[in-house]
């Protein structure tokens, strides 16, 4: 370093760097803002689950086995006795959330997590890393690492249905897609997710008494969007300002949200 | 471990390397069953999916934070006669990084899928940007030891065309100081951002976590640095310690160590009022619950009050036993800090049901596979900066400029011993 040069050379390299954080902040707040669900798409996809209905016989998650392939040490769609109204058992079941504001697409360093316009929550599974921040962040617990390779017959299948997607790899995180691959085909086919049964959720179609509904929420007239407004609903952890897109309604109309 | 090495018959420094090479050996072994088995062979679970590696992944970058702050010192503040020991916290920097690197191979579930985070970017996740950051550091680091590697006799003899151009790249030492210490700031203060903004975790929902990591990096990793120089200065003849630098260095540290406390007085005093579901509960756990040695032995009273004593009164601090303990505590407590921050969050498992919101504990004890591979990769940078020290003279305090130019040999000064 020569001695004539230093003072210039330093208060160039000053702004340089001053410059150069200003732009990267800006950039990063930018992106924060812009940061959030995307645009919406003709369908935003939506569930009702009633607690009132629900007797936690867990068909739902089997057919979600069978269908999605899935490992017996993973649930995607866990159901959970939470205790007791009167003489009857409440249970939750809890699927993944589907939130609008998704943690989980917010920490994810790939974009293996992402929305899709029509509000599903979906997992690119080539490109997942494993890192695990994504289960770290989802308040729901919603999210499974494959810490083993599924091998082997999967036991709820065919009782249960039949795979309709690939088994994830070793080393991924997965978790409920919203059964992506019925509602697509089904409006291939030009069928409506949540009326017909091919192209609705696997649990939808599985429960026995009718607690899941499926349905669109840009569309006044699906079943979700009457429910929606006729009833009592609430969503899990509504404080955290993720906004899920599974419904709750309650077990009896004394239990509010 | 002197006395231990003359007891040997052949070489202290043989004895030493064999050692690590055993250590590194058997946690290359380990590593391998990992990426063969897949990280079922860990204690990692669904709700508790980070552990050991990423407390040995975030030390790692803490104890690296004397390259950024130092080169600032140096090349930014203008104190040149600091250059020695700023060289000395690069190559730890340089071997900082890449340990963290090998930790975060074996930590994620696809590490042949690496890469994906420098091609597909989310840049609104603190993880993408820690990464870009670390591998763009990475090459600072890689740039600034340029020189240190250029000292290698070897190299010099073999190539010395080579030698003299790396060794050139030290003209661009001010500019390399100022993109370190820019990403440095980013992607230390990201780690524990990369925690702090998670909603779902109420202990680590908090802005200040990102500023106490920096903060206890910085010290960490000077503590770090003062730490080899002293210890190989008193292992071989080779090394010479200007002790007055070092001095003033750990002096600094001491007053780090202060304005750490003081920020980690009021981040926690602030968490202890009202009761707040999983907040509370992670606070417990590291105030009396499993956490609490940790917190408060490992973290409070070895790791800041007692090094900020040391180091802050004079006398203990210019007694070469006392200043060499209290960066070793430093460091300690950093480790501790970080193996603490990470699991009060993971240990708490909030409910998400509708009603009073219920807390369970988890716990997470790491399995022998991950501790044997984490070992491996300590022993790694052990095993690096050992040579380091022995060939390319990380730690020499002796005249730079007729080291580094050897061009001028004959005309440069020796620098005066001392201030």
């Amino acid at each position: 370093m020569t001695e004539p040069l230093q003072l210039d050379r330093r208060s160039f390299l000053k702004l340089a760097a001053a410059g150069i954080t200003a732009l990267a902040g800006m950039r990063i707040i930018q992106r924060a803002q812009a940061t959030g669900p995307t645009a919406e798409g003709l369908h935003q996809w939506a569930m009702v689950i009633d607690q009132s209905k629900c007797t936690g016989c867990g068909y739902c998650n089997m057919a979600c086995k069978a269908h999605n392939d899935i490992s017996p040490d993973i649930s995607w769609t866990e159901v959970i006795d939470v205790g007791k109204v009167g003489e009857k058992m409440i249970f939750i079941a809890r699927p993944c959330m589907q939130c609008a504001h998704a943690p989980c697409v917010d920490v994810c360093p790939v974009q293996a997590s992402y929305y899709r316009p029509d509000g599903i929550v979906m997992m690119n599974y080539d490109r997942c890393i494993g890192c695990r921040y994504c289960q770290v962040a989802c308040p729901y617990g919603a999210r499974s690492f494959n810490w083993e390779q599924f091998t082997g017959p999967n036991p709820a299948v065919p009782e249960w249905g039949q795979p309709e997607v690939p088994r994830r790899p070793r080393g991924v995180v997965e978790k409920c897609s919203f059964c992506y691959q019925r509602i697509d085909r089904g409006l291939a086919l030009g069928l409506t997710p949540g009326v017909d049964a091919v192209a609705t959720p696997a649990c939808v179609v599985a429960c026995p008494v009718g607690a899941r509904t499926f349905g669109d929420l840009n569309d006044a007239a699906s079943d979700v969007s009457k429910l929606l407004s006729n009833s009592v609903s609430f969503c899990l952890r509504e404080d955290l300002g993720t906004a899920p897109r599974i419904y709750y309604l309650p077990a009896s109309s004394e239990v509010r949200s | 471990m002197k006395n231990r090495w003359k007891s040997i018959a052949i070489s202290p420094w043989i004895a030493w390397v064999g050692f690590l090479s055993i250590v590194i050996l058997a946690g290359l072994i380990a590593g391998l069953f990992v990426i063969w088995k897949g990280l079922s062979v860990t204690n990692l679970t669904d709700l508790v999916p980070w552990g050991l590696w990423i407390t040995v992944d975030l030390s790692a970058i803490a104890m690296s934070a004397g390259a950024f702050s130092l080169c600032a010192v140096v090349y930014l503040l203008g104190l040149k006669r600091y250059q020695p020991v700023a060289r000395t916290a690069t190559f730890i920097g340089l071997i900082g990084y890449t340990m963290a690197l090998l930790s975060l191979l074996l930590d994620i579930g696809r590490p042949d899928r690496f890469w994906h985070a420098l091609v597909y970017w989310n840049s609104h996740s603190l993880l993408w940007e820690v990464t870009m950051c670390v591998m763009l550091y990475l090459m600072v680091l890689l740039l600034e030891s340029m020189p240190i590697f250029a000292r290698f006799e070897w190299l010099q003899s073999r190539w010395p065309k080579l030698a003299k151009k790396m060794s050139r790249v030290h003209h661009y030492a001010p500019i390399l100081a100022i993109i370190g210490l820019g990403l440095s700031m980013l992607h230390q203060s990201s780690l524990g951002a990369v925690y702090g903004v998670l909603k779902a975790r109420p202990i680590w929902y908090r802005p200040d976590i990102s500023v106490l990591f920096i903060i206890s990096a910085v010290a960490a990793g000077m503590a770090l640095t003062v730490f080899v120089s002293m210890l190989s200065a008193r292992l071989t003849k080779r090394v010479q310690v200007d002790d007055a630098l070092l001095e003033r260095v750990s002096f600094f540290v001491g007053w780090i160590l202060v304005g750490y406390l003081y920020f980690r007085f009021w981040d926690a005093l602030s968490m202890t009022y009202t009761y707040d579901p999983g907040r509370t509960e992670g606070l417990n756990l590291l105030l009396s619950g499993p956490l609490a040695f940790n917190f408060w032995v490992g973290e409070m009273l070895l790791g800041i009050l007692v090094p900020m004593v040391l180091l802050l009164n004079s006398r203990t601090r210019t007694n070469p036993f006392w200043r060499m303990a209290a960066m070793l505590l430093v460091v300690g407590g950093v480790v501790a800090y970080r193996w603490d921050t990470n699991l009060s969050g993971l240990l708490i498992v909030l409910s998400y049901l509708p009603g009073a919101p219920v807390v369970n504990y988890t716990h997470y004890v790491p399995s022998f596979i991950e501790v044997i591979s984490a070992a491996g990769i300590v022993g790694y940078g052990t095993l690096a900066l050992s040579l380091g020290v022995r060939y390319l003279r990380i730690v020499d305090h002796r005249d730079i400029d007729a080291l580094e130019h050897p061009q001028k040999t004959a005309t440069a000064a020796l620098i005066p011993n001392g201030d």
